[in-house]
């Protein structure tokens, strides 16, 4: 650092550093996704979607209703295989291999890509149990690595403070917020590489959804995070990369500010500045 | 993008296409109270009438409420409607735009006041020529800059960009005259430093009004073009639209 770039004491130079803009083509690839086609029936919801989501930052799905954000987003864990009648054409890679391949193990999958979900759902057992279930699952005994690893992920959810004292109470006296963050905490205690939230705050009021956001920005250095949202200010506050869907199509994906202040899609600024479709 | 005149009027809520309208047509009624008040300061000055002065120095009260009322209102739109992209582009905008007016309002005021002095000492002639050569290019600036304002036009709004580099070069030119004047006849002095004072204005007047061309540009093309050196405001310019024929 040269000493014109230090004025009054602050650091112009690391200022500017923090200020670098991100770009796609930096980024380390978590996902990747090609040609991805998805049919419930004979409804084509998605038609040929290709991206990469970065890791270690979060991915916002933004878009109407029925624009086809949930559809994608469950297909990053499979969710969709439970749906009958739902037929997918494509690939998604993630570690080099396509998650669609015979092989794969897909309970092993969604240990690796947690998902959680719109409303909160917890287990109607005591929060403690709640975060120690996927352990349990995976065979894991030992009373001391899931002590350790409860309270690991009770604090990562930032919820530790809070239910500390009442580990082996019921999980549903918490409140809605509360819950969402157990539930975050229960995905997490698993050590998954991706996480997935479908609308992870709109169930909850204004305060509980600043924690979840908060929460967001604190697990992105650990988990590459995707969120669909329906809160397109949500959207710009937690997220690095914004995706733009519309009728089944990925109309647009760039960088959040980029996206929220020159988007370079008619249909993106329409839909972000609340105009007709 | 395309950004189109009428662009701010087509949301699915008609109270914000209301809100947005409004503020945009405040803006551009406080830059004609202001392309007025420039005339005539100018006009006042060449004709040595002290009163007309005085009555446009008044003005600048009118100029200072404006851009208070309108820059509560741009507060009030952020605060309530979290604008987006080209809405929010379109209130940063305004709200450096109308900080650019009120400084020309300021030197416009300025002006009104070395008008009233020369009035008083009869000092009319010497660099008046030069003051009616730049105050003519200044107030066509201002005037284009409005239009191109009203029509959201990017071109246009270079172009006056680029017309300021010819005010900034008269300035240059009327300095070394009005010196060697000063240097020629000792006695003139006091009056050609008002008519230096009133040209430094005059050309302040065009620095704010380049100003405003390049927050427009940021409006229409979504880059910001301050400090950027003219050719890269055109190559800017040039690809927004190129972009917006291919959209």
């Amino acid at each position: 650092m040269t000493t014109e770039a230090k004025t009054h004491a602050i650091d112009i130079s690391a200022m500017q550093r923090q200020n670098q803009t991100l770009r796609l083509e930096d980024e380390t690839v978590a996902l990747t996704v090609n040609d991805l086609e998805l049919y419930y029936g004979d409804k084509r919801a998605l038609h040929g979607v290709n991206m990469t989501i970065p890791k270690n930052r979060v991915t916002a799905f933004i878009g109407p209703s029925g624009c086809g954000k949930s559809t994608l987003l469950r297909c990053f864990n499979r969710m969709n295989d439970l749906v009958d009648s739902c037929q997918i054409n494509g690939e998604i890679i993630l570690d080099n291999q396509n998650i669609y391949e015979r092989a794969v193990d897909v309970a092993e999958l969604r240990r690796r890509v947690g998902m959680v979900f719109q409303k909160p759902n917890p287990f109607p057992k005591s929060i403690y149990e709640n975060v120690a279930y996927g352990l349990r699952i995976q065979g894991v005994t030992k009373k001391r690595v899931i002590d350790e690893t409860v309270e690991w992920a009770l604090k990562s959810a930032a919820l530790w403070d809070e239910v500390k004292d009442r580990l082996h109470e019921s999980a549903l006296g918490m409140s809605g917020g509360q819950q969402q963050r157990l539930v975050i905490a229960r995905t997490i205690a698993v050590k998954p590489e991706v996480l997935l939230l479908d609308e992870p705050a709109s169930a909850l009021d204004p305060i509980s959804t600043l924690k979840i956001e908060e929460l967001i920005h604190e697990l992105k250095k650990d988990f590459t995070i995707v969120i669909v949202t329906h809160n397109m200010q949500q959207a710009a506050r937690v997220s690095d990369y914004t995706a733009f869907m519309y009728m089944g199509d990925l109309i647009e994906f760039g960088v959040t500010d980029t996206l929220f202040t020159n988007p370079a899609k008619k249909q993106t600024e329409d839909y972000i500045t609340g105009r007709y479709g | 993008m395309t950004y189109e005149q009428d662009h701010h009027s087509t949301h699915i809520s008609q109270q914000f296409n209301d809100e947005l309208e409004q503020v945009r047509t405040e803006l551009l009624a406080m830059g004609g109270i202001v392309e007025r008040q420039v005339n005539d300061a100018i006009e006042a000055l060449i004709e040595g009438d002290a009163e007309q002065a005085e009555q446009a120095r008044k003005n600048d009260q009118i100029i200072n409420d404006m851009e208070l009322m309108i820059d509560e209102q741009c507060t009030r739109i952020i605060a309530r409607r979290q604008p987006a992209a080209a809405d929010l582009r379109l209130i940063i905008a305004i709200s450096k735009t109308i900080s650019d007016l009120e400084r020309m309002g300021d030197e416009a005021s300025r002006i009104c006041r070395h008008a009233i002095e020369l009035a008083e000492d009869n000092g009319k002639g010497r660099g008046y020529q030069e003051v009616r050569h730049i105050g003519n290019l200044v107030r066509q600036m201002l005037q284009d800059c409005l239009t191109a304002f009203a029509r959201s036009d990017a071109e246009m709004a270079y172009k006056v960009a680029k017309k300021d580099k010819s005010v900034d070069q008269e300035y240059r030119t009327a300095m070394r005259t009005l010196v060697t004047f000063m240097m020629e006849d000792p006695r003139s002095i006091s009056n050609v430093m008002n008519v230096i004072w009133v040209l430094r204005s005059l050309e302040r007047i065009g620095d704010h009004t380049r100003n405003m061309a390049e927050h427009l540009i940021y409006l229409v093309s979504g880059t910001d073009v301050r400090h950027s050196s003219l050719s890269d405001i055109k190559k800017t310019v040039r690809q927004h639209d190129a972009d917006e024929r291919k959209g």
